[in-house]
């Protein structure tokens, strides 16, 4: 019993230290957003900020439209996470589950695609959103999600695979036509994992740089990651501001995770049961 | 039955590929009639869109959309479409355009950018028109931008000029005396000696400093403006040969140069590459009270105020035989090659606008950002007040002012340079072998885009 309680002690000991070990370097962060640019820059460096500057988050607002900034990331990422989990489970379940010519050579194109970085694939697609006049709206950003991104598809794709193909012939007895299949078997028992391509699809777009600092010129369309960098300038840092913003552009990515995490529960719940 | 399904599927892809190429080939050929419809419409109606670039600041932006309402108040045929990005992205976005052909009529370039966008042909020369409608002797460094070949490919838009910065704590602290527009190099290592402090509070001249455990520099230095460039260029040597097309690295005059400098890192009175990662950034050091001294271009005042330092400038120091030099960096407004007849006129007319009006030009200089190109701004009080107190030093640097031997490859080159030095920094290989391979790895650089 006795060493029961020690072991635990012990145990927990490593999990607080291990876990203050993970939140410093958050902590930092937090402590940087509320200094001075003088108190930032210090040598030693100086943990706690003396005085607390609040009004750096003031300041924030003060040099920029932020409101429009993450206004314009809301939309880009909503209609991206939308498009994203429509399109790869379309694509994927035509992949898993359908029978058509050349398919596993499309599906080898698909993944070979994953390959090119997208440096690479930047000046042909701001070509073709120039042709299509798209330059300098938000559409080229969330539009591409909607087209079905190889990550996606191969992630559907084997999470069907591994449903057992006696739901769907069941349902095909009862006299459903495949999209029915798709929309009433396939999508309800796959629930964790669109969870974890929304999730997946929403923290790349939140912190896109290259494609938003392409394809926008205007102020008013920058998404918060370009809105953040612009604050920078050539010459001076305004680091503890930009420190501040990021921080602030931080609470809807916790938001969503806190608010997915009962889905990555239910998915490793319903694995146990398989 | 398979077989046709096949079939069926090549051909699919081919339209698929056919109609991709296509609506490349289609988009090509609506966006030159675009532009050639705008031109007409300019000669009408007198109408003009000009698309301007520029990179963005919080401090600076708000200025920048003040000055460009007056510009079109005074100009009402002129409209302006302001394309701006981050420092970082606006370049990576500006080869993308230029690869697109959609590339602004007129932007704000970097001043070490110039030739490399001017040399591949994509800016427009200025030559007549500064001859034209400029007094060369109004402004500061027109002829930054010059090339080899005497032609002119922007006009300023602010100037950066390096000088001595000193901490006058630190000074008066160590009880020494504060730079003089008399030192040479050799007497700020002298004083660097007497300012470098470990975390003990024992100086380098003292037998039991700990030079690992260094807590505040002598001089603070890094890469080329705020470091090696105005080393080697005050003791004689250099990097490129007045054609800008080959290297004259490996002289004496810069082995010379490259010894003081080593000798001063190893004794850490200045930080090596490596003891620059402690610190927020590389600029920190100096505001951050880390070091007594910096080789500063203008923009570093602002970090220096912000920081509240108690701190001058002054002249940078003089080589062994009397040699000075202030590196410059000149950011320019640049015109697209591709804006001919309206929007041509009228992205001069913007440029000019910038750099003749002293009221723009006094607006701009409020910022603090960079020395007025007119020279009645610049030496006017409105921008000689304030601090530092010796502001004078900068504008008296003009005098032995140069460029970072900028060419087409400035990029290319500087990285394949510092790549080798900072070895020779760190101690890991001797200062001349140092010298010979980047000699031939900055003439290799050059030799791939100009022996072509």
């Amino acid at each position: 019993m006795k060493l029961n309680r020690t072991r635990k002690i012990a145990g927990y000991t490593v999990i607080i230290l291990s876990s203050l070990i993970m939140v410093m370097p958050f902590l930092t962060t937090v402590f940087n957003s509320l200094k001075s640019y003088a108190q930032y820059t210090k040598v030693p460096p100086q943990w706690i900020p003396d005085p607390v500057q609040w009004n750096n988050y003031a300041e924030v607002w003060k040099l920029g439209p932020f409101g429009q900034y993450t206004t314009n990331s809301v939309i880009v990422t909503v209609l991206s996470v939308v498009g994203a989990l429509f399109s790869c489970s379309m694509v994927a379940y035509a992949f898993a589950r359908l029978k058509f010519p050349l398919k596993n050579t499309l599906f080898l194109v698909v993944l070979g695609t994953m390959m090119i970085p997208p440096v690479v694939l930047i000046i042909p697609q701001f070509v073709i959103f120039k042709s299509l006049h798209m330059l300098d709206t938000l559409t080229p950003l969330w539009i591409i999600e909607w087209l079905a991104q190889p990550f996606g598809i191969f992630l559907m794709r084997q999470a069907f695979l591994a449903i057992p193909k006696d739901y769907e012939e069941s349902a095909k007895l009862d006299g459903c036509n495949p999209i029915q299949i798709y929309w009433r078997i396939f999508l309800p028992m796959c629930k964790p994992t669109f969870a974890t391509l929304a999730v997946f699809t929403f923290m790349t777009k939140w912190n896109e740089i290259l494609s938003p600092a392409i394809f926008l010129t205007s102020k008013e369309n920058f998404t918060l990651p370009i809105g953040i960098l612009s604050m920078a300038g050539q010459w001076s840092g305004n680091e503890q501001y930009m420190v501040a913003a990021a921080l602030m552009s931080l609470i809807p990515i916790l938001l969503v995770f806190l608010f997915a995490e009962k889905y990555f529960v239910q998915g490793s719940n319903s694995a146990g049961i398989k | 039955m398979k077989r046709k399904f096949k079939s069926w599927g090549t051909f699919l892809l081919s339209i698929t590929l056919v109609s991709a190429l296509l609506l490349t080939a289609c988009s090509d050929g609506k966006s030159k009639s675009g532009a050639g419809g705008n031109g007409d419409k300019g000669g009408k109606a007198e109408k003009v869109e000009l698309k301007l670039g520029f990179y963005s600041s919080a401090q600076s932006d708000a200025k920048m959309q003040e000055l460009i309402d007056k510009f079109q108040s005074e100009h009402p045929n002129i409209t302006i479409k302001t394309e701006s990005s981050p420092y970082n992205q606006f370049f990576q976005k500006l080869d993308t355009q230029i690869a697109a052909e959609s590339a602004p009529d007129l932007w704000l370039s970097d001043g070490v950018l110039v030739p490399k966008y001017a040399e591949r042909g994509v800016l427009k020369d200025l030559t007549p028109l500064i001859e034209k409608d400029l007094k060369k002797d109004d402004y500061f460094g027109l002829d930054f931008n010059k090339d080899a070949n005497g032609k002119y490919w922007g006009v300023p838009q602010g100037i950066q000029i390096a000088v001595l910065y000193y901490n006058k704590d630190m000074f008066d602290e160590a009880k020494v005396e504060y730079p003089t527009e008399d030192w040479t190099w050799d007497d700020l290592k002298a004083a660097a000696e007497k300012l470098t402090k470990d975390s003990t509070g024992k100086y380098a001249n003292d037998s039991a400093f700990d030079k690992n455990k260094v807590s505040q520099y002598g001089l603070t230095f890094f890469s080329i403006t705020e470091g090696w460039m105005t080393v080697l260029k005050s003791y004689g040597g250099g990097v490129l040969d007045e054609t800008l097309t080959k290297s004259v690295i490996n002289t004496p005059e810069n082995k010379q140069a490259l010894d003081w400098i080593v000798d001063g890192m190893q004794r850490e009175l200045l930080p090596t590459p490596s003891d620059l990662k402690s610190f927020q950034s590389n600029m920190a050091p100096f505001p951050s009270k880390a070091a007594a001294m910096r080789i500063g271009i203008y923009a570093r005042t602002i970090d220096a105020n912000a920081a509240e330092l108690n701190y001058d400038v002054t002249l940078l120091p003089k080589g062994p035989d009397g040699k000075r030099f202030s590196p410059v960096i000149a950011n320019s407004w640049v015109i697209n090659k591709k804006a001919e007849g309206a929007k041509g006129d009228a992205a001069w007319e913007w440029v000019k606008f910038w750099a003749t009006e002293d009221e723009v030009q006094k607006e701009w200089a409020s910022l603090g950002e960079a020395v007025p190109v007119k020279k009645s701004v610049a030496n006017s009080e409105e921008f000689l007040s304030g601090k530092p107190e010796n502001k004078q030093a900068f504008l008296d640097s003009f005098e032995f002012a140069g460029t970072l031997d900028v060419n087409a490859v400035w990029s290319e080159w500087v990285g394949k340079f510092n790549d080798n030095i900072n070895r020779a920094f760190e101690g890991e290989i001797p200062a001349d072998q140092a010298l010979k391979q980047a000699d031939t790895e900055v003439q290799q650089v050059l030799d791939e885009f100009y022996k072509k």
